[in-house]
């Protein structure tokens, strides 16, 4: 049996007194499409900040592909994709002039022929060669991605991908996602409060709540789980709710 | 609309950390040249220094020309010793050095102060760590890209003060000459890369990192424009115009004599002297373009000798500083602390 995607033992972090993260134990397998649910300020952000190294927890361990977020960073990274909540990059740079800094950057062998092979498969090489400052949010969030997948992640993170965009754009999304599972296998990581998407893209679902993670399985089994409720919204009210 | 590609190939990715930092360097390069706020900055340096050389140059030729009419008028009478020329093309170039000491320095700040809050305002700095790249490598990669930016423009202001030298001054300059104004423009940028640091530490270790820029501007009016001037306005022979112990009628013994009963106050006036990196870079840059005229007879190594102490000074800052930048970058917070969840 493979190794899991992401492995997180203990978890705990605060930035002051408080505690953002409690004691939180998470499995993700390869190949999973895993949505991490929770209202603002349950601390899905500072989990996505730990697994992608930007911050060391307070507490516990967490694993990327078999290796330690904080004693094994360079090796976490060389393997991961993030895409932040907000994408800017550099407003003065074309969007291919960014893509290929950071394909440079995660070591692409041929980073030019990457970034345009990765603009065709997102369906956007027209926007190569335009300056990012002049970006709507959708098109930013598609030379998001193209960052995020440049490198051929084993596993993408997705901070509230969806946040901004318009019906389209969350269509375009939610294919692209899927579409990353389907053609390399990616693990996907996504934060998001939005449960249509949810629904649709993930094949498990986290839900953290006031920093403790409240449950974990399979989309299949949530609703075989709760057969009383008539949607997923109905089901995370029903969990929040149970939580003091 | 481009056709969709239904496929999409897998990358063997592997980067070294030379690699990494080459590539941030680079960028950085890139970054600093098409900044606006730097081009005007560096604008003001080029064409100053041009000035300064231009008109210092323009009355090096009227001296030149005499010395050669001397010097022709000499020879044409038999005279069997002529006296040497007394000038020095070199020291044309004092403006140009004193141009890089005080707005180099403030150039380098802005770099320093820029490459910081371009990341920050930008938000780039999660992307970038969440790639294989280490603080000390961004560091790292940003201070040779600022390195990389500083030569240039050192460069820029070395070709234009030889050429205003030759051209106006009517005097080129020779092989040794070359050199010595090629290790001066060394440690010019050595100088201006101690500032970058100065002002890339300030603008990391604050919040908001324009308040960094001021602190900067701040150590930069100090160690530059204070420092320097204080060691110059507590010198008791620099109190009344053509010197205190020459109106006394005291020779050089006579002033040692005196000045031995202020020990205590000679060591703070140079202590005071010394803390100010300027003023070595400054020691260093004159002596080398033969501003002061005690070393202008003296050979390369005699000339190092008498600047040992100013050169051990511009290592020394330098390695502090760097050390602290890569220190300063190590602790700077990646991403908004508590304010994101």
């Amino acid at each position: 049996m493979s190794r899991p995607a992401i492995e997180v033992r203990n978890l705990s972090h605060r930035y002051t007194t408080d505690p953002v993260l409690r004691d939180i134990n998470l499995t993700i397998e390869q190949g999973e499409v895993f949505g991490f649910l929770g209202h603002n300020g349950a601390g899905k952000t500072t989990a996505i900040n730990i697994l992608t190294t930007l911050i060391a927890p307070t507490s516990g361990t967490a694993m990327v592909n078999g290796h330690d977020v904080v004693a094994e960073r360079n090796r976490v990274t060389a393997g991961i994709g993030y895409l932040p909540a907000e994408v800017r990059m550099y407003p003065h740079m074309t969007a291919a002039e960014n893509l290929v800094f950071f394909a440079e950057l995660s070591g692409v062998s041929k980073p030019h022929e990457a970034v345009a092979e990765t603009l065709e498969y997102l369906e956007c090489s027209e926007l190569a060669d335009r300056r990012l400052g002049s970006f709507s949010t959708g098109m930013r969030q598609r030379i998001g991605i193209a960052q995020a997948i440049v490198h051929r992640p084993q596993v993408l993170f997705l901070d509230e991908p969806t946040a901004g965009l318009d019906p389209m754009g969350v269509r375009q999304l939610r294919e692209t996602i899927l579409r990353l599972n389907a053609d390399l296998g990616m693990t996907v990581f996504m934060n998001t409060h939005l449960l249509s998407e949810v629904a649709q893209v993930c094949t498990t679902i986290g839900v953290l709540s006031h920093g403790e993670l409240i449950y974990k399985d399979s989309i299949e089994e949530t609703v075989r789980r709760f057969p009383d409720e008539a949607s997923l919204e109905d089901i995370y009210a029903r969990m929040e709710s149970a939580t003091p | 609309m481009s056709s969709p590609s239904s496929t999409i190939s897998v990358n063997t990715a592997t980067s070294t950390p030379g690699h990494r930092v080459l590539v941030i360097a680079r960028h950085e390069y890139r970054a600093a040249v098409r900044s606006r706020i730097l081009i005007v900055l560096l604008g003001i340096l080029v064409v100053a220094t041009a000035a300064s050389v231009f008109i210092a140059s323009a009355e090096y030729a009227g001296r030149l020309a005499d010395y050669q009419a001397y010097r022709a008028a000499a020879e044409a009478g038999g005279v069997a010793r002529i006296a040497p020329s007394p000038l020095a093309p070199l020291s044309l170039l004092r403006g140009a050095m004193e141009y890089l000491e005080i707005i180099g320095a403030v150039v380098a700040i802005a770099l320093g102060y820029l490459s910081v809050s371009r990341e920050r305002s930008n938000r780039t700095l999660p992307l970038l760590l969440s790639r294989p790249v280490t603080p000390t490598e961004l560091a790292a990669g940003n201070l040779l890209g600022a390195l990389g930016v500083i030569a240039t423009l050192v460069a820029v202001t070395a070709v234009v003060a030889m050429l205003c030298v030759g051209f106006i001054g009517h005097d080129w300059l020779n092989g040794i000459q070359l050199f010595k104004l090629a290790l001066a423009y060394v440690a010019a940028v050595a100088y201006m890369g101690v500032f970058y640091c100065v002002g890339a530490i300030a603008a990391a270790k604050s919040k908001v990192a324009i308040t960094g820029l001021m602190i900067a501007l701040g150590i930069w009016l100090v160690v530059v424009l204070v420092l320097p001037q204080i060691g110059d306005t507590l010198d008791a022979d620099n109190q009344i115009p053509g010197g205190l112990f020459a109106a006394l009628g005291l020779g050089h013994d006579g002033e040692v004599r005196i000045l031995a009963h202020f020990t205590t106050y000679e060591t703070i006036r140079t202590s005071i002297e010394t803390a100010s990196f300027a003023k070595h870079f400054e020691r260093f840059a004159f002596a080398m373009t033969d501003v002061k005229e005690r070393f202008r007879s003296l050979s390369l190594p005699d000339l190092f000798f008498q600047v040992r102490t100013d050169i051990a000074w511009i290592l020394a800052y330098s390695i502090v500083l760097v050390i602290g930048l890569l220190r300063a970058f190590r602790k700077q917070p990646t991403v908004p602390q508590g304010g994101q969840q």
